[in-house]
């Protein structure tokens, strides 16, 4: 089971983010949540989401998932961007193992970008 | 005051270079809640002093669906009145997020300086390396200085430095809610940009049933009748505006939303680009970010294509003009070439009808809304931190709920009697 | 109440002179043997390695120390070790990093230091790099320090095939290799050997620390028992359980008066209570007896308190340059760049653990009534942290140009470890004071 995540119906309104924050601190941050839109490139609107699970880095772009091994090697000849090695020190996914009614990032999302598969 | 908030407030003068810093009194907070209740007074005790003040409202960067808004209060140059503006995108929450509650910003530097806000350090820098760059070229230039691209910018582009009565104060690349000449006080106090990043964190006094209650709320509002709209246009059709959907919608790239706010109310469209593209761009500017109807309906009744008008809008942010007293100002002139538009934005002047007569930016003023029901909708989002637009087409974000969220959220006793006669206060009213 | 609480509950007697036996003290680990269990505790004097070679693992450390209400602390560099820097210590924490780097640092006379401070009476607790370094070895550098016979079994002249973190799988080592089979969360159970108690399985993390193998048993502690759904298999699964599994996590060697702690895995990883109980109670044990409560006030006598004035403008300086860098260095974590430097690869997440480090204390000595300094450290650190922004923003901007700069990663990693033993000097001194441990002089 893990998070699924459509990077082209995200609106980039952080609610995952912060909600996840709230799961990790018990208040409201934004600093440890290991679900974050990308929002680097605010000029050309290019965002998408990006997850870090226990093994992998999930790099949800509008033009489709793309999951990075942690500690494998990337494609050398792939343009390096943003979401390639994100937040490798927080803490990975959890499907916030604790609640009953799942993850918080997807109740929290207005558009149903996010999902458990 | 312990919960949603960081406790304090930031008193900068821009003459003498002090800052000051006072912790927010929780008596404060039960007399006046927040946001505009409290930059109102803040704005009263500095009056002589000719302050612009930023606030967070109650429940900004909170879980409450919605809760992007902070907001200027300053005396508007336009209309003469004490007046709010919004500052929605993610600017709001990141002075949330800053390590303030309030800031007044007080007094006229001697030469073109910056605010940099960042986790509870005020600092004012020489603005020598962006005083003269566009709202965009300044953006870009503080995010590379700082080396962080999620700084947000509050600033002024040329129209702000040279004293236009129409300029705006843009947020990053953008034009903003500010539609009563912010941007013009900015310049007067020869401050160029607020930049703000703040990494802060916000206790909640009751963590689990203000959550609850902030999802519950989620669900509703996701299966109500707002369920699927997205867009500036659909916004607009929503609360009764005119349709411009079908003259827009080719150049729409994606939709945006302000921090946390449930319905995207942003439409970013591709000019020089593929609206259809899904990579990233290799454009570096390939459009812009459409966050006011206003310009836009005008400037289509002048028989402009959507492109061209956004294009119109596209110089404005960079100007820092406001865009709808351009399209107003040149409706009345006839002038329907872009490049004419964009050549007279130095000899632009007011009085524009754009700017509205409420203390509340017309900004929010879409379709033909009531106005008392709108002036008090716009004062309760103005007070709590709820995105204006966003407030006034849900109905499932009562007074009542808001007050709930308020209570659990900061372990205060908040009524629907102190909501009603902080909104009395600030309205004018009381 | 927790472990760290009740540690610190008891580390506010033992400062103040209370005489305590160990069995009062160290709750819940049970001792059925060894002749320690009357020993009166000590308030120990701490010294944290951070000089060359050492990774940002050492404030690891800090963060047990500082939570267990163990305030008297001092941060030793590769030079000031060998100036005499063990006098009034009672315990030497090194962490990991670079073992070769660190011997190189160390030198003969930092070996012949460590030396002495053991023989009469010290404790050496070695975690990872630190746990390598008092092995024997034939190897330079490495082979001044040959105090604990025993041997690694990830020694290998022919490298299996790394499945994955290539840049962390491996150390050369002359002709043949150190690997490391497994990262992360790995289970243990003890031996039943004081000063670790009854036997019991636990967890720990693992990033590069030695399975080792010692001929005497009763040295000991704890053994790898299994790995867990965390652990990351760099190498096959069958080779890895072959290389740990059985093997000693952790050891306790005597030496003169004093005594070796070498742990494998990183028991002092603050996400490890068990682990951190653990280490804390074989500290206990092996303290030197008979310590004075204070014993270092003596190298303190010239400390110095800021004004009230002077600490607002310390401490905003400060908080400034943190905030300044931090948030360049939450921008850089987005960036897929990292630095080898010496033998060790460096993430950009690291250059947040040092500033987290320092930021993560602002309040509490923004609340403190008084700042502890000795003259000159704050202006010293105000002007170390302003280079710290410089920096971070000159890396951020040349990796948002594409360009790999190795060297100016090494001097802000240097600058990072500066500014931090700096800031935390002055923390802990006030702590301390505060804490009721060092007096006015």
């Amino acid at each position: 089971m893990g998070i699924k995540i459509d990077g082209l119906l995200c609106t980039a309104c952080m609610a995952c983010e912060l909600a996840c924050g709230y799961h990790r601190d018990d208040a409201f941050a934004l600093l440890s949540s290991c679900i974050v839109p990308y929002r680097g490139r605010e000029k050309k609107n290019y965002l998408g989401v990006m997850l870090k699970e226990e093994d992998s880095l999930v790099a949800a772009r509008p033009e489709g998932i793309e999951i990075n091994r942690i500690g494998e090697e990337q494609d050398p000849d792939k343009e390096a961007d943003a979401s390639a090695k994100p937040m490798l020190l927080r803490e990975s996914c959890d499907l916030c193992e604790d609640l009953d009614d799942g993850p918080l990032c997807i109740r929290v999302c207005p558009v149903d970008a996010i999902s458990v598969e | 005051m312990e919960y949603l908030a960081s406790d304090k407030i930031a008193i900068v003068d821009l003459g003498s270079g002090d800052i000051t810093e006072e912790e927010l009194d929780e008596d404060l907070v039960l007399e006046k809640i927040g946001g505009v209740g409290i930059t109102q007074s803040l704005y009263d005790r500095f009056e002589g002093e000719d302050p612009i003040v930023l606030g967070s409202g109650l429940l900004t960067g909170s879980l409450v669906p919605g809760s992007a808004l902070s907001v200027m209060t300053a005396k508007s140059p336009l209309t003469g009145k004490v007046s709010h503006v919004p500052v929605v995108l993610d600017a709001g929450i990141e002075f949330k997020y800053s390590g303030f509650d309030y800031m007044v910003i007080k007094g006229t530097a001697q030469k073109p300086v910056y605010l940099w806000v960042h986790d509870g350090i005020v600092d004012i820098n020489d603005a020598d390396e962006v005083w003269g760059k566009d709202v965009w070229a300044a953006t870009d230039y503080i995010r590379e200085f700082m080396g962080d691209d999620l700084i947000q910018v509050l600033g002024i582009g040329k129209a702000g430095e040279s004293g236009s009565p129409l300029a705006t104060t843009c947020i990053n690349y953008w034009q903003g809610g500010d539609r009563l000449g912010f941007g013009t006080l900015f310049g007067q106090k020869m401050l160029k940009l607020i930049g703000l990043r703040g990494m802060g964190l916000l206790e909640i006094a009751e963590p689990e049933d203000f959550v609850e209650d902030c999802l519950a709320l989620v669900s509703t509002i996701k299966s109500g009748p707002l369920k699927g709209k997205k867009g500036i246009a659909q916004m607009a059709v929503t609360l009764g505006g005119e349709d411009i959907e079908d003259w827009i919608s080719p150049l729409i790239h994606r939709h945006m939303a302000c921090f946390n706010t449930p319905i995207p109310t942003n439409s970013f469209v591709f000019l020089d680009e593929d609206p259809a593209l899904l990579e990233e761009s290799k454009v570096n500017e390939p459009g812009m970010l459409l966050t006011d109807i206003h310009p836009l309906i005008t400037l289509k009744k002048m028989g402009l294509s959507a492109k061209d008008a956004c294009q119109v809008l596209k110089e404005c942010a960079k100007y820092g003009i406001d865009a709808a007293a351009v399209a107003e100002l040149s409706e009345k002139a006839g002038t329907t070439a872009l490049e004419d538009m964009v050549k007279s934005f130095p000899e632009l002047k007011g009085p524009v009808d754009s700017a509205g007569t409420s203390i509340f930016s017309p900004w929010a003023m879409v379709g033909n809304q009531d106005r008392d029901t709108w002036e008090r909708r716009q004062a309760v989002s103005y007070i709590l931190g709820i995105h204006p637009l966003f407030a006034l087409m849900t109905s499932e974000l009562t007074e009542a709920k808001l007050l709930d969220l308020a209570s659990l959220g900061t372990e205060l006793e908040l009524t629907q009697e102190t909501l009603d006669e902080v909104v009395a206060e600030v309205s004018g009213k009381s | 109440m927790d472990i760290y609480e009740r540690f610190k509950t008891l580390n506010s007697r033992l400062i103040r002179g209370e005489n305590i036996p160990f069995s009062e003290g160290i709750k819940g680990l049970s001792h059925p043997s060894g002749t320690n269990r009357d020993k009166p505790l000590a308030y120990p004097a701490i010294a944290i390695y951070a000089g060359q070679g050492a990774s940002h693992s050492w404030l690891w450390f800090v963060d047990l120390f500082d939570r267990m209400g163990l305030y008297d602390l001092c941060f030793l560099t590769d030079t000031t070790l060998k100036e005499n820097g063990l006098r009034g210590i009672d315990v030497l924490a090194m962490s990991g990093g670079d073992t070769f780097a660190i011997a190189e640092g160390l030198g003969k006379s930092g070996a012949r230091e460590i030396e002495r401070f053991i023989r009469s009476g010290g404790l050496y607790m070695g975690s990872c790099a630190g746990a390598y370094l008092p092995l024997n070895s034939s190897k330079p550098f490495l082979n001044l320090f040959n105090y604990v016979p025993a041997k690694i079994t990830n020694l290998t002249r022919s490298l299996p095939t790394a499945l994955r973190l290539k840049e962390k799988f491996c150390t050369s080592y002359g002709c043949s290799f150190i690997f490391h089979p497994v990262r992360e969360t790995v289970e243990l159970k003890t031996n039943g050997f004081a000063p670790f108690g009854k036997p019991k399985t636990l967890l720990a993390p693992l990033y590069g620390g030695p399975p080792m193998i010692l001929s005497d048993p009763a040295a000991v502690l704890a053994r790898y028992t299994g790995f867990t759904d965390h652990t990351l298999f760099l190498v096959d699964r069958k080779l890895a359980e072959e290389t740990v599994l059985g093997t000693a996590a952790v050891i306790r060697k005597k030496m003169g008066a004093g005594h070796f702690h070498l742990y494998g895995p990183h028991f002092e990883h603050p996400r490890f209570p068990t682990a951190n109980h653990l280490m804390a109670a074989a500290m206990y044990w092996d303290l030197r007896r008979g310590n004075p409560p204070c014993p270092r006030t003596d190298a303190l006598q010239g400390d110095a308190f800021l004004s009230k004035k002077s600490a607002k403008h310390f401490i905003r300086a400060v908080k400034r340059e943190i905030s300044n860098a931090r948030i360049v260095a939450a921008g850089l974590e987005m960036q897929p760049v990292q630095w080898t430097i010496g033998n060790k690869v460096y993430d950009p997440g690291k250059i947040r653990v040092f500033l987290e480090a320092i930021w993560s204390r602002l309040g509490v000595l923004e609340k403190a009534p008084r700042l502890c300094i000795q003259p000159g450290q704050d202006g010293a650190t105000m002007r170390h942290t302003a280079s710290l922004t410089s920096l971070v923003r000159a890396t951020k901007r040349d990796s948002d140009q594409g360009r790999n700069t190795p060297d100016l990663a090494r001097t802000l990693f240097s600058e990072l470890s500066h500014s931090s033993m700096l800031f935390l000097d002055i923390y802990f001194r006030t702590q301390a004071y505060h804490f009721g441990g060092i007096h006015e002089a």
